[in-house]
């Protein structure tokens, strides 16, 4: 038998550590193969979950503005509209990941409790409902449909919204959290918070570009309140997360994808925003340069919002690869 | 009757006759002539179309004498069929269901392809199948089974990519059979029949090893923790799990949703405080 010097380097030393020969520091996995799957998600979830915070976020703004202000019956109006159209619209998205029309309603034969998919597209269909009933009610009461059919929108139908819509933004964070996923759930409470965060801010965000055109300034005012707020709220809890994800974050907030995230939805995506939003708040300014500022401002915001889900998922990918992750899974 | 697996992986010889049977029952395509470099194992991982995976972990190591020992570890993997299934409570269709055999079987011609399940499963088993290739170097179950029926391209096949893993062979047990890999294993490495007398059995071997002087353990017979419980399929191992690309502590995903939904909601809760100070004050 050759006498073969003991190699630290060797992977499979540590393995036999059982039999008392060697303890080695790092414990070895299978040749570093991945144990987990990763997700087979791209743009189209993405975007799926992007829409869906947004959508959530409008169904608190229609609730939040008064009708009986000029410009808040305004803002509820289009937020009324916006939030049907992406409600209508997401099915499609994704639809494009199923690959079939019929694959989405094969989700509409059951409904499971268990499975935030599931309630998450129920809370959808609600939603849409929901939205649409209160887009029926503005078009009555504007006079393009008979004035009798405001009544398939009683009033509960606004609360109603508003509560699917938080449960929708919030679910596209559940989504991601409850997996066997580390760094997902690492963030099972920051990443359905600063999910709910971010709908908010980037709905703020798209109904101050849409106020901004229709010159419904002063509800431009009061929504980048609103953005601000929602923004603070998502940095703190990133920055609360970056804390308590450890290591398990870093695919998240280190490396090349942790700059792009620091840059776009925290720097860009937020903190200028806010900037800007502030700058609008405390200085008047000439109405087109106002609008430039907002146009900007609400632009970031939404790229920002994108990004941070982007880097959600894709940084889920990595540490599905990552075997040590893996094996410590966060309690 | 809940029936299972029990994967010795002392008896295994890593002759891969599981995989292949496996493969030729259930129609699967070829994983590929891969070249990994990892021992004998160039099937590398369980996937939507590989439903046995045979590792081998080669271990060699000198003792303060200067004494080598080495020792070689093969074990068949499989899905686990699990009390708790991360996949079952994931899957939004209802495709995924628990059958007759209480093992965890995925329903083709329900399955949306969604892959939510692929994220949810702690063992890393299910996958999705690869989208339908026309030239058919790859092609899926679902469209294979409705091919036969109807020359014509199927629903499934244009648009591919539905969720694979182990059916414990659902279609043999209905017959009276035992599963393909079982079948066909040569060492009786993998044992089929009711969980509960495999477990027993199971539990007489580990004791026999002992006697023997072989340190050995049971993985997934009793609960594995982390709300998972025990697994229809479970092994004898005689290192940690982790040797085997096994998770020695597995999270069931579901467990982390109150907290996530408690999150939410207090975020919203507080968002909506504020927007609604914002717009009242305004």
């Amino acid at each position: 038998m050759p006498n073969l010097p003991p190699n630290p380097d060797d992977a499979f030393l540590g393995a036999v550590s059982r039999n008392g020969h060697h303890e080695t520091p790092a414990a070895p996995t299978y040749y570093d193969r991945p144990m987990l799957k990763a997700p087979h998600w791209e743009w189209n979830v993405v975007t799926y979950l992007f829409l869906g915070g947004i959508m959530g976020g409008l169904g608190l703004i229609q609730l939040l503005a008064h009708p009986e202000r000029d410009d808040e019956r305004r803002l509820k109006r289009t937020a009324r509209i916006t939030s049907f159209i992406l409600a209508a619209g997401n099915p499609a998205i994704l639809i494009t990941h199923l690959g079939r029309p019929e694959r989405f309603l094969n989700m509409l034969r059951i409904v499971k409790v268990k499975s935030p998919m599931s309630l998450g597209v129920w809370g959808l269909v609600l939603y849409s409902g929901a939205a649409g009933a209160n887009v029926v009610r503005e078009l009555a009461v504007d006079g393009v449909l008979p004035r009798w059919m405001r009544f398939l929108a009683p009033g509960f139908m606004a609360p109603a919204q508003a509560l699917l819509g938080a449960f929708t933004a919030g679910y596209t964070g559940v989504l991601l959290s409850a997996t066997a996923n580390p760094f997902w759930g690492s963030g099972k409470r920051h990443i359905p918070a600063a999910s709910v965060c971010s709908g908010l801010a980037s709905a703020s965000a798209l109904a101050s570009l849409l106020s901004t055109l229709e010159g419904n300034h002063q509800a431009v005012h009061k929504l980048e309140r609103l953005e601000m707020v929602a923004g603070a709220a998502e940095l703190l809890v990133l920055a609360d997360f970056k804390r308590a994800s450890g290591t398990y974050g870093k695919p998240f907030f280190e490396g090349k994808r942790g700059e792009r995230m620091r840059t776009y939805t925290m720097l860009a995506g937020t903190i200028a925003p806010m900037a800007l939003n502030l700058l609008g708040q405390m200085v008047k300014l000439p109405k087109p340069v106002d609008a430039v500022r907002t146009t900007v401002a609400s632009v970031l915001t939404l790229v920002g919002g994108y990004v941070l889900r982007d880097s959600l998922i894709e940084a889920g990918k990595d540490s599905a690869r990552d075997p040590h992750a893996a094996f410590r899974q966060p309690r | 009757m809940a029936t299972g697996f029990f994967t010795d992986t002392t008896l295994c010889i890593g002759c891969k006759a599981c995989e292949v049977a496996c493969k030729q029952w259930n129609e699967l395509p070829s994983d590929g002539f891969t070249f990994t470099g990892n021992s004998y194992d160039n099937t590398s991982e369980l996937s939507g179309t590989t439903w046995r995976h045979v590792a081998f972990v080669e271990q060699m190591s000198v003792d303060q004498q200067g004494g080598l020992h080495d020792r070689w570890l093969m074990s068949s993997d499989v899905c686990k069929h699990c009390t708790n299934a991360g996949c079952l409570e994931a899957c939004p269709t209802g495709a995924i269901i628990r059958n007759e055999f209480d093992s965890v079987f995925i329903q083709p011609d329900v399955c949306n392809g969604c892959g939510y399940c692929v994220v949810s499963c702690p063992f890393g088993v299910v996958d999705l199948i690869e989208k339908f290739d026309p030239d058919g170097t790859h092609y899926n179950l679902a469209s294979l089974a409705e091919s036969r029926l109807d020359a014509k391209q199927t629903a499934v096949q244009q648009s591919g990519g539905v969720a694979g893993k182990c059916t414990l062979c659902y279609d043999r047990q209905k017959v009276g059979f035992e599963p393909a890999c079982a079948k066909a294993c040569p060492t009786e490495s993998i044992q089929f029949g009711d969980i509960d007398e495999l477990r027993e059995r199971a539990r007489v071997r580990v004791e026999t090893l002992a006697d023997r002087g072989v340190e050995a353990q049971l993985y997934g017979a009793d609960d594995v923790g982390g709300g998972i419980g025990s697994l229809n399929a479970f092994f004898l191992l005689t290192d940690r799990p982790e040797t085997y690309n096994l998770p020695a502590q597995p999270v069931l995903p579901s467990t982390r949703q109150p907290a996530g939904y408690a999150a939410a909601a207090a975020a919203a809760v507080g968002l909506a405080i504020a927007g609604w100070m914002i717009f009242r004050n305004a």
